[in-house]
């Protein structure tokens, strides 16, 4: 049985990989929301491939809008890939400490006091 | 299916942003009850996981593409929905403050359908086919399955009811789409809950082993 070093490194390590590979080979069709948004609005066929030249129309009148410092996990055209990699990493370790860090403090706001 | 701002009117995510705060905080009193310090990076390396594998966009055909979500992982694993709505919040938090993947006024839907209904639907569709089938890998299978597709079809009608889709059409194309990549969803689950129950048998939740009640 792994001890809970091995576990969390060979667990950071996996995660590092598919993120990685998911730089280089993930897809660059819309997700399922954009894809349906797209038949919505006419631009694509329920079955058939998406356009090359279909473009989400996105409602702003009265809509909240934000503009992440990493959007769509890369660091803009001129980085290309290695903008990916570093924002997944990024990401893939915040989300590690992020849920350590609160699970711990919550655990010692829990203890009770003796 | 991380929902963007520009779908959902301010004051429909606000009202969704509320009742996902009542289940965020069920959330934290699981995580302070249930947690331990053998647990607790379990949690830590799941979350990591699960953010890493919902980068990973694979395609579905149709023109489409799809990315694990990974509630009923989470809920399966650690034995409660309310671990896929603590590792799911946190997921989503993360990736709508410096990804820009989902809004942020739209945060509060996407917990709600990605965290609390995948984790409620992953977590008791697990429970019921193993206590059926005592099989795991096809009662994790269904779980992982239908907890991308539900969700899904909440998302549609959350879409009409912001008057974003018409809710025939909505429901249709987010029924199909999500139906297959369910099923990616479904054998991702299955592999990441075979290689953790092997590395540490101990952290996962004895009904993932045992059949509940068994």
């Amino acid at each position: 049985m792994m001890d809970n070093k091995t576990f969390i490194i060979a667990g950071i390590v996996i995660a590092l990989a598919i993120g990685g590979i998911a730089v280089f080979f993930a897809s660059g069709d819309p997700d399922g929301l954009e894809s349906t948004a797209l038949v919505v609005q006419g631009q694509k066929e329920l079955t058939g491939s998406t356009p090359e030249d279909a473009e989400l129309h996105e409602e702003t009148d009265g809509r909240f809008s934000y503009t992440a410092p990493m959007p769509d996990y890369a660091l803009g055209d001129e980085m290309g890939p290695t903008g990916g990699i570093i924002a997944i990493v990024a990401g893939t370790f915040i989300a590690f400490v992020v849920v350590m860090g609160i699970a711990y403090g919550l655990k010692k706001a829990g203890k009770p006091v003796k | 299916m991380h929902i963007p701002d520009a779908f959902i009117p301010i004051w429909q995510g606000a009202i969704y942003w509320i009742i996902a705060l009542v289940f965020i905080a069920l959330a934290l009193k699981w995580a302070r009850n249930e947690m331990n310090e053998e647990k607790l990076p379990l949690v830590a390396v799941l979350a990591a996981g699960i953010f890493a594998l919902q980068s990973f966009n694979l395609p579905v055909s149709m023109g489409t593409s799809g990315h694990l979500v990974g509630g009923a992982l989470a809920a399966i694993i650690l034995g409660s929905p309310f671990a896929a709505i603590f590792i799911l919040t946190l997921v989503l938090i993360v990736q709508a403050v410096l990804f820009g993947d989902g809004g942020i006024t739209t945060l509060g839907t996407n917990i709600i359908n990605m965290g609390v209904i995948g984790g409620f639907v992953g977590f008791y569709t697990f429970r019921g086919l193993m206590g059926v089938s005592k099989n795991m890998p096809v009662s994790v299978f269904f779980a992982a399955w239908l907890a991308c597709l539900i969700p899904a079809l909440c998302c549609a009608v959350e879409m009409f009811v912001a008057g974003t889709f018409p809710l025939m059409e909505g429901l249709v194309a987010m029924g199909i789409y999500h139906a297959i990549i369910g099923v990616i969803e479904g054998f991702v689950t299955v592999a990441a809950v075979y290689l953790i129950a092997t590395a540490r048998p101990d952290l996962i939740d004895s009904g993932v082993v045992a059949p509940a009640g068994a």
